[in-house]
């Protein structure tokens, strides 16, 4: 077993040495200063502030649509209801670039777009592009994450619930979603963290336009293309800061198992 | 006055149930598992579809939704809000009826009070031991001022003493607040204790509604398997005694049966409350008798011993390692003691 141990702890060491020389590089690729005028830069503040923007709104629609949506899914059944779920699996495994087609035509230049269009909604190729796309692919990723969350709640709480007077809708705010909240928390940062650092369906849907559609990850493109190594290390950086902090968030989460939150078994 | 009453009530485990619960009475319904108390608990609370009429006395209550019913409902497993507070379990069942945040709190601390646990108002379910879990569901479900309560087995998860001194507590309570009480059993001291009215159900069906007393005349052998059969012995020549004690003629023999205050021609006592063993034991010579085994029957870690008595039969029940210990078989004599205090008139 002990040589077998060795080999694998290669493949672990090599794992590691890979991650830790792709920080290294992108951390140390520039000095200090060169750095900090790059961040401090109009552009990759612009940039910093859109992401921050449509990522907020993504996630906003993604809850206002995935929260009920798993709800249903957690408490009922119905007809046609394996059909929904396995469609709302579909953007998980899609390429984001093919999502982003899918968008494009869906909403450019068709019946639907236009009439948007005339009511004042331009999605395509306008920061509300970027809003959609993330929007849908962080939709699904809160819908999965909220029925699992529910169903972790025994409807016996909610029929408790009804017996002492408690009206359904007061039902759902005072106690099942307090009780399902640790997961939906989790869901909420899985998701914004796949929204903010959402490309290739932004890409497709928003366009590159500098100082315009230009999100976190389009300005390093952007900048990369053109040989601005300063700012698309910048925004490099922020976007590995973001990871942390969500790690560390999602950690926090796990740890924080305050007391009286979902127990299995209940006595 | 009844306040609710059941008209032809039948879903997929119910059979035309009817029958009515009166102002301020207790009310027990046993039978075995899976004869459908639960789901009859579960339609009362607006729980579980079913056809049929319910009552109660604000109306008619076909087709309110449950949260309208105005039924505290005691789950069996409890469901205490575990991301809340004791205090706040109750204030959060408290209706429009109590407006403002610390009259809702106010009214908390009384039912705590009541229930002895008002040091427990911060605490999360999760820190309480099962008795206390016990009492803060009773106070949550009395929080929603119900029209009546609906228990679910409440005190079968207990520890045997603290079960007995919460019925205790119950009784107090329901003297004290006058509330009406529904509740489901699969134990039969527990229905006697509490209850005013006995329901009987099985398989669906409500088979008897008794008082207490009557219920081991009433349900026999084919209907009430479940009920542990309590031995009826038909006794002659009563005599009081004058000490609170009436002696009995039974099997040729003279028996001591607590004077209960009313008259009767036959003793129950159940086969767990009649000790058995193969020499004669200590003790004074009351209430003992003589008998040859005629059959024995194991089940579950229990024996029935089937005792013929001076041309009388008796039905014995002890744990399977007792018989081991004794060594019994048919055809041999034991020495019994009916034991005072479990033997009743009816």
């Amino acid at each position: 077993m002990k040589g077998l141990y060795r080999l694998c702890f290669i493949a672990l060491f090599l794992m590691a040495l890979l991650v830790a020389g792709v920080l290294f590089a992108l951390i140390f690729r520039l000095s200090f200063k060169e750095l900090w005028d790059a961040i401090s830069s109009a552009e990759v503040l612009f940039a910093l502030r859109l992401s921050l923007l449509t990522s907020l709104g993504a996630i906003i629609i993604a809850l206002i649509l995935g929260l009920p949506s798993g709800y249903l899914l957690a408490r009922r059944s119905f007809r046609g209801k394996a059909i929904l779920d396995t469609l709302l699996d579909i953007p998980l495994v899609m390429t984001p670039l093919v999502a982003g087609v899918g968008l494009l035509f869906l909403f450019g230049n068709t019946f639907l777009g236009r009439h948007l269009a005339k009511v004042g909604i331009n999605l395509i190729f306008s920061p509300w592009g970027a809003v959609l796309a993330q929007a849908f692919i962080a939709s699904p990723i809160i819908a999965r994450t909220c029925k699992a969350a529910f169903e972790e709640v025994s409807p016996r709480y909610e029929w408790a619930a009804q017996t002492l007077g408690i009206r359904p809708l007061r039902t759902f705010f005072r106690v099942t979603l307090p009780m399902a909240r640790q997961g939906i928390l989790s869901g909420i940062v899985l998701a914004w963290a796949r929204a903010i650092g959402e490309f290739g369906a932004t890409l497709m849907v928003a366009g590159s336009t500098r100082m315009k559609t230009e999100t976190l990850p389009i300005a390093v493109f952007l900048n990369i293309s053109s040989g601005e190594i300063g700012i698309a290390l910048s925004c490099a950086l922020i976007l590995i800061a973001v990871g942390f902090i969500i790690l560390l968030i999602l950690k926090q989460i796990g740890n924080n198992h305050r007391p009286g939150l979902p127990m299995k078994g209940i006595g | 006055m009844a306040v609710i009453s059941l008209v032809n009530v039948r879903n997929l485990i119910l059979k035309d149930i009817s029958f009515e619960i009166n102002e301020g009475e207790i009310f027990a319904l046993v039978g075995p598992s899976g004869a459908g108390k639960t789901t009859l608990l579960q339609v009362l609370a607006g729980l579980a579809p079913y056809t049929g009429r319910i009552f109660s006395d604000a109306g008619s209550l076909d087709g309110v939704p449950p949260y309208k019913r105005r039924m505290g409902y005691l789950f069996q497993d409890l469901l205490l809000f575990p991301h809340l507070t004791v205090e706040g379990n109750l204030t959060i069942a408290m209706g429009r009826e109590i407006v403002g945040k610390k009259q809702k709190r106010e009214r908390a601390t009384e039912l705590l009070i009541l229930m002895g646990i008002s040091a427990l108002a911060k605490r999360f379910p999760h820190e309480l031991s099962g008795g206390e879990q016990q009492r803060v569901a009773l106070a949550r479900a009395l929080a929603s001022s119900p029209g009546i309560l609906l228990l679910d087995e409440p005190f079968s998860s207990l520890d045997f003493r603290i079960a007995r001194y919460l019925r205790l507590e119950f009784k107090r309570l329901q003297r004290m607040l006058g509330f009406n009480a529904l509740f489901v059993t699969h134990n039969m001291e527990e229905a006697r204790e509490l209850a005013d009215r006995i329901g009987v159900l099985k398989d669906g069906r409500l088979v008897h509604v008794v008082k207490p007393d009557d219920l081991w005349l009433k349900a026999d052998p084919g209907e009430g398997a479940f009920l542990e059969q309590p031995n009826i012995l038909n006794v002659c020549n009563q005599r009081e005694t004058g000490n609170g004690l009436i002696e009995v003629e039974w099997a040729g023999l003279r028996f001591f049966v607590p004077d209960e205050g009313k008259g009767f021609e036959r003793v129950a006592i159940r086969p767990g409350d009649i000790f058995i063993s193969t020499l004669d034991p200590p003790g004074p010579p009351v209430n003992r008798f003589k008998g040859r085994i005629k059959k024995i029957t194991e089940a579950e870690g229990m024996a029935l011993i089937h005792l013929t008595v001076g041309g009388e039969e008796i039905d014995v029940e002890i744990t399977i390692e007792y018989l081991r210990t004794l060594n019994l078989s048919t055809g041999d004599q034991v020495c019994g003691i009916l034991k005072l205090r479990s033997l009743h008139g009816c």
